[in-house]
């Protein structure tokens, strides 16, 4: 069975059809050739799919695309603005955070959401929020200088 | 597939009367997302999501009153259950991923029955109900006797989960969940302990003690000859040695991918051991003798 999704994405107004099992990270993949948000586990253990769902990071591949009916999603092709980078996205480059990048976006979309709940962001604070993000070039240093790097710069403190 | 979205509980619980057994209830998705793509995908879905007065966290008559779609984190942010119900906090904060706790619901994790399900455990300690319906009526049971089997309940295929009623315990008590893992992130417990004890008024004794065996049993258990034990004694080393063996003993895990039984047995004995000890010490202000 069919169900129509009318939802706002980066901002913009969608509708579109697909199948009633259909997941958000498909809706976005493969009904809206999206393809910037990632399919990697499908089982909500890695997250390379992660998108910010009114406000809050999910794991797209586990959320049912009709529960986005209304709801408010942010993924990484709404974090650029014309030709200039969204804070998070220039630091992961400028500090070398990114290898192979099929973790990357999942990644900027759970350190975007933890620098809108807090400024100056923990050790503590940055391993809760990226916990659910695995990189398996294994990276872990340079992501996490890359946080604290766009943290600043938010902040105006670099 | 076949997919509803009922507006009110009624709607809800005659879609379960009619197509209960063919259909699955879906809150946040994280475990019936993952059965849809890699097992079978059902007849259909009932998306409970749009029911109103089924999310919340309320404080009523000595008890907490816990909505089954409030999500994860919506309990871990809790400053009423970090500060009234502290082992439900501390399961709520192991709990996957900050993606997932954003996501998955309280009911949807005992809807679920399974042995390894994190916030299962602490419930049985704090003793706290489930109230659910059916087409016919409204029931209340305790979580003690609710869970069946794995992913099996006193809800059957057309039963809904309305709300989750948790007793706060005496003023003085200590609880605590103790998850043994891999990973600390959303790795599923090899083993989860709960502990919860209440000392008498001289803090000289245990009055009562509730102990919490998950992923150890077909479904989350208590461990009711080791709590015997403990009851109105003091707890010395000899005591809390005896105690954490016999929770041992009281388990019957299987051997799996994440640990054989024999393993699962050494990590009951050593974290009820380790539970007993720290809400002995936090209560009574003791060291064990």
């Amino acid at each position: 069975m069919s169900v129509t999704i009318k939802t706002t994405i980066n901002g913009k107004p969608v509708s579109a059809s697909a199948d009633a099992s259909t997941s958000l990270l498909e809706f976005l993949r493969d009904t809206l050739e999206m393809k910037g948000t990632k399919l990697c586990c499908n089982t909500g253990e890695c997250g390379a799919c992660t998108v910010i769902f009114n406000g809050k990071p999910i794991n797209s591949c586990v959320t049912l695309a009709a529960d986005a009916n209304g709801a408010n999603i942010i993924t990484i092709e709404g974090l650029a603005k014309d030709d200039t980078l969204h804070p998070v996205q220039q630091a992961f480059i400028d500090t070398g955070a990114v290898q192979c990048g099929y973790c990357t976006p999942g990644y900027i979309m759970s350190v975007k959401a933890l620098l809108e709940r807090t400024k100056k962001p923990t050790a503590e604070d940055i391993e809760e929020a990226v916990s659910g993000n695995i990189c398996r070039c294994t990276g872990y240093a340079k992501i996490v200088d890359a946080i604290h790097l766009a943290a600043n710069r938010i902040a105006g403190r670099a | 597939m076949d997919y509803f979205e009922p507006k009110t509980l009624n709607e809800a619980l005659s879609l379960l009367q009619k197509h209960g057994e063919q259909t699955k209830v879906i809150a946040g998705g994280t475990d019936v997302m993952v059965d849809i793509k890699y097992k079978e995908e059902p007849g259909g879905l009932i998306n409970i999501k749009k029911i109103p007065g089924l999310s919340g966290i309320q404080e009523n008559g000595g008890s907490l009153r816990i909505g089954p779609l409030t999500t994860i984190r919506e309990i871990e942010t809790s400053a009423l259950v970090r500060d009234k119900l502290p082992v439900l906090w501390e399961a709520s904060h192991q709990f996957a991923s900050l993606q997932i706790r954003n996501t998955a619901t309280i009911g949807g994790n005992i809807c679920r029955a399974s042995p390894s399900g994190e916030t299962l455990t602490p419930l049985l300690v704090l003793e706290a109900k489930a109230k659910f319906a059916f087409s016919d009526g409204a029931k209340s049971e305790p979580f003690t006797s609710f869970f069946h089997g794995p992913g099996k309940s006193s809800l059957g295929a057309k039963g809904l989960l309305t709300e989750i009623e948790i007793p706060i315990p005496a003023a003085g008590s200590k609880g605590m969940y103790l998850k043994h893992a891999v990973r600390g992130a959303m790795d599923i417990a090899m083993v989860g302990v709960a502990v919860l004890i209440i000392p008498d008024a001289a803090k000289n004794n245990l009055q009562d003690v509730r102990i919490g065996l998950g992923a150890v049993a077909p479904t989350p258990v208590r461990a009711p000859k080791t709590e015997a034990l403990l009851r109105g004694k003091p707890l010395t080393a000899a005591l809390l040695k005896e105690a954490a063996a016999m929770a041992a003993s009281e388990s019957s895990p299987i051997s799996d991918q994440r640990s054989s039984a024999e393993y699962r047995r050494w990590i009951v004995e050593a974290l009820t051991r380790r539970g007993l000890e720290q809400t002995w010490k936090a209560a009574t202000g003791k060291e064990v003798a």
